[in-house]
């Protein structure tokens, strides 16, 4: 089964280099990893930490502005300090990429995992499965999110490591129903093809089938919808820690330095921008990303794209 | 003893001080750079004052109003026995006479207090004010459906505990008498020597008997005092008041009532308001504030701007941010630690996540630094600027705790830069070098309230503030450490659990002083000898920063209420 899957990732690869924003967004979104897998690291090339205080480095008296030009940026301190406390704040802001991106990347496997799961079992189910499972993802599809998200942070203690809580329940509440359903159609069609019907009548059980024959069919519209569904949950955790339900202080979060910086963007505009540009990026990067993704996985673009004739077309194939 | 009904009402008292604080905190010259307010400073009769408001008057009833000395725009239309003097600063604190010819006569234990009507007090309708007006007015404050006050009246008067006021209970209180037409006399539980600062809260306002219409009076009050209420929309939102005609500025030698007509719009985005005094456009130019103060943000913008910070008022109001400690929980019961992190605090980041050094003064003593409350300067464990990690080892050493220790700090949620996260992580940082590991509890405002206030849930560490009914030290020490207060089975303020016969006793004797500044000498003595036990970490005391229109003179802020009086301003 491997050798299918590499080829499938090669293949996918290939049609996505002929992207040019694509491969760009790709670029950003590689950088914005490392950023975030190597934060504890670039903090100590700096030689900083997120959370010291630095009284001295900020104006008390003008309540709390960084002293000096665009922030109190130096030598020391990349891009500045914040305000009232001085804490560095290339510190926080790729932590903060840590848990961004963490928070979203969790939440999306929670969604990816539900959906699947849910979508395959009431394809393959009986008519009672079926019903029941179809009606619970309508249901979470039709919850809105912010509001039973931010009841649900509310109401669970504080001794839960805070970050994993956000994840998982962003990813119970959103995205997986409307993935379900996506699943339970494709599931549908590919249930009635012909190869699915040899592995049926050969004895195979409904997992090896789901396992064996379903899931390399379903992967594509699962790799695409699982593209638009990653920037999404960026948004949703920085909305979350805008709100204060997020990931608690000191722990950074790009969304929690919005709330505290929105009173300072005259004063000090930069604390806001910072935060608000990485956002930004990031998902601008993911979308266009995941739309490239999604134009390399589509087939009626494949076909025009001429598959397998090698790359001159396929470049040809995409300017058409 | 109280009772369980009393104590729960303090809790609302005690989260509205904080509005009153809030509320109180206006604007006026302290800083030598607002000393210019505009070429011709005399301030003349006429005009519209404007009032750009977040906080609706909802309650415009003077039994519903939770005041220190009166309110503000409440001030404009009720007078009371007494009141606040409206002065700058420190003069400011004093209590002087207002409907009477003087503070109160007490008898010699403090606990008879007789006032006598000024001569010529009239209503907005030309109708006389009587004493019996004024008792009827603090008998209605104990209708159930007019409640929201200060709950001292229910707990000093005699055998008023459970009086239901005059609607249930026509016979009215016998703790009052009215002898005559201008006489009034309360009778007291207990000694009281502050009696004179209660009596400046609207409870003590005439109230007619023949126009009251209940929880319907406080749409149209009848006005004693300067302004009169012609408009009020919304619930409280818009309210216009004009000129009382039948008030005469030679029975008031507080309210200057320069303005003709006063326009008290709210419910604005604190933003919105401090956006608009800035700007200072049109009708903003003579606007003020009584309840919206400059954040940290807004005042770095301001400080860079010559004219904008010719036009902020500054003032102190008697409160107190602190830490708190449950000396039942490990490791808080062990006075050696309590003390460490005493030392280890860094104030100057606490104060710089309150705001900065404009917006907040560090605090080594409990009572605020003023006269009035008998502060005594004192710094029992001293932390220095950036505190003294060394000694607060050293302190944990013999402690037991050699390897650090890790605690849990309880906080608020709320966005008030007072018991809120940003002031829990200054000292979270500030603690880690001393090697105490603190783990932070952020609560929503209303559980955090609910968890700090009952002994059963109340935690080990955890941050609060206290503000003042009145400046002295009495309703600011009695409540949080005397011994006979402690609450099993409702909402308990003395939260260190202190019951110390000697200051338990020491809070008797002083509360039988009439003399005043005697008294505000023996509370400070108390509150350096309290601060012994290490039952709290007091921080900083917070500083009211306020915004005024171009127009706007005579600014006045006192030490009471540490924010503009709208009685003394005038737009001409």
């Amino acid at each position: 089964m491997s050798a299918p899957g590499a080829s499938g990732a090669r293949q996918l690869w290939r049609r996505l280099r002929t992207q040019r924003s694509a491969l760009v967004a790709a670029v950003v979104v590689a950088l914005l990893v490392l950023v975030a897998l190597g934060a504890p690291l670039l903090t100590a090339i700096e030689g900083q930490d997120p959370t010291t205080y630095h009284p001295s480095l900020v104006d008390s008296a003008r309540g709390g502005v960084p002293i000096g030009s665009f922030g109190g940026v130096s030598a020391e301190h990349w891009l500045g300090v914040e305000p009232q406390t001085g804490r560095d704040l290339f510190a926080r802001l790729v932590h903060g990429a840590r848990v961004s991106l963490g928070v979203a990347l969790a939440a999306t496997v929670v969604q990816l995992v539900l959906g699947v799961v849910i979508g395959v079992a009431a394809g393959l189910g009986n008519r009672w499965v079926d019903l029941v499972l179809t009606r619970i993802a309508d249901i979470f599809v039709a919850m809105p999110l912010m509001v039973v998200a931010l009841a649900l942070l509310a109401i669970v203690p504080t001794s839960f490591p805070r970050p994993v809580l956000v994840a998982l329940v962003v990813g119970l509440v959103s995205g997986w129903g409307t993935l379900a359903k996506m699943v339970r159609a494709q599931t549908l069609t590919l249930k009635e093809l012909d190869y699915v019907a040899a592995a049926r009548l050969s004895g195979w059980g409904t997992v090896r089938i789901a396992r064996r024959e379903l899931l390399p069919g379903l992967a594509t519209p699962v790799i695409t919808f699982a593209a638009i569904l990653v920037p999404t949950n960026i948004t949703v955790e920085a909305a979350l820690s805008f709100l204060g339900v997020g990931v608690k202080p000191p722990t950074p979060s790009w969304g929690q330095m919005l709330t505290s910086a929105d009173v300072w963007y005259q004063a000090a505009p930069q604390y806001l921008l910072l935060p608000a540009g990485a956002l930004f990026v990031t998902v601008l990067a993911l979308t266009v990303l995941g739309d490239g993704v999604r134009t390399a996985l589509d087939p009626r673009a494949a076909s025009r794209l001429s598959v397998g004739t090698g790359r001159k077309q396929e470049a040809k194939g995409e300017v058409s | 003893m109280r009772q369980p009904s009393v104590i729960a009402r303090r809790v609302a008292a005690a989260s509205v001080s904080l509005v009153v604080a809030a509320g109180a905190a206006a604007c006026g010259p302290e800083d030598n750079d607002a000393k210019s307010a505009g070429g011709d400073s005399t301030p003349h009769k006429g005009g519209t004052l404007t009032v750009l408001n977040s906080d609706p008057q909802q309650d415009f009833d003077p039994a519903r109003l939770y005041t220190s000395g009166g309110g503000n725009v409440p001030s404009l239309v009720f007078r009371t026995l007494t009141t606040r003097n409206r002065e700058n600063g420190e003069a400011g604190a004093e209590v002087v006479p207002d409907l009477a010819t003087d503070t109160g006569r007490p008898n010699k234990d403090a606990t008879v207090w007789t006032y006598t009507l000024k001569e010529g007090l009239k209503y907005e309708d030309g109708t006389k004010i009587t004493s019996a007006d004024i008792k009827y007015g603090i008998e209605r404050s104990f209708a159930p459906e007019l409640s929201g006050g200060a709950p001292y009246l229910r707990d000093w008067l005699v055998g008023a505990a459970d009086y239901q006021g005059p609607y249930k209970d026509k016979k009215g209180l016998s703790a009052i008498e009215t002898p005559d037409e201008r006489t009034i006399v309360f009778h007291l539980n207990k000694p009281e020597g502050e009696f004179p600062y209660l009596a400046t809260q609207t409870q003590f306002t005439p109230v007619p008997k023949s126009k009251d219409t209940g929880t319907k009076y406080e749409e149209h009050p009848v006005s004693s005092g300067p302004y009169k209420v012609v408009t009020n929309e919304s619930d409280g939102e818009r309210l216009v008041l004009e000129r009382n005609t039948y008030w005469s500025a030679s029975t008031d030698a507080e309210r200057k009532a320069y303005p003709d007509k006063v326009d008290v719009r709210s419910g604005l985005d604190s933003s919105v308001i401090n956006q608009r005094l800035s700007s200072s456009q049109g009708a903003d130019a003579a606007a003020v504030t009584t309840d919206t103060n400059l954040g940290p943000a807004e005042l770095a913008k301001v400080t860079g701007d010559k004219d904008l910070a010719s036009r902020v008022g500054t003032g102190h109001f008697g409160y107190t941010n602190y830490i708190a400690f449950n000396p039942t929980i490990k490791p808080c019961n062990n006075v050696k630690v309590r003390q460490a992190i005493s030392y280890a605090i860094d104030r100057s980041s606490v104060v710089n996540a309150a705001g900065g050094s404009a917006l907040a003064e560090p605090a080594t003593t409990f009572l605020p630094d003023q006269k009035s409350f008998g502060y005594e300067p004192y710094d029992l464990f001293p932390a220095g600027k950036a505190g003294n990690a060394a000694k607060a080892r050293e302190l944990l050493a013999q402690a037991g705790y050699r390897d650090g220790l890790t605690v849990t700090l309880t906080h608020s949620n709320a966005k008030d830069f007072e018991t809120s996260p940003e002031i829990a992580t200054a000292i979270q940082d500030a603690l880690k070098k001393a090697g105490i590991t603190v783990k932070l509890q952020g609560l929503e405002e209303n559980d955090y309230s609910d968890k700090i206030h009952n002994v059963k849930t109340e935690p080990g560490f955890f941050l609060a503030h206290w503000g003042a009914d009145w400046p002295s030290g009495g309703p600011f020490l009695a409540p949080i450490f005397d011994g006979r207060q402690i609450v099993k089975d409702g909402a308990n303020f003395n939260t260190g659990l202190l019951n110390d016969e000697s200051v338990n006793a020491e809070i008797d004797a002083i509360n039988k002083l009439t003399d005043l500044d005697a008294a505000a000498e023996r509370w400070g003595a108390l509150d350096k000898k309290i601060g012994e036990q290490a039952l709290t970490v007091p921080l900083f005391h917070p500083v009211y920063k306020r915004l005024y229109g171009e127009d706007v003179k005579n600014v006045v802020i006192s030490d009471w209420t540490g924010v503009l009086d709208i009685s003394q301003v005038a737009v001409k």
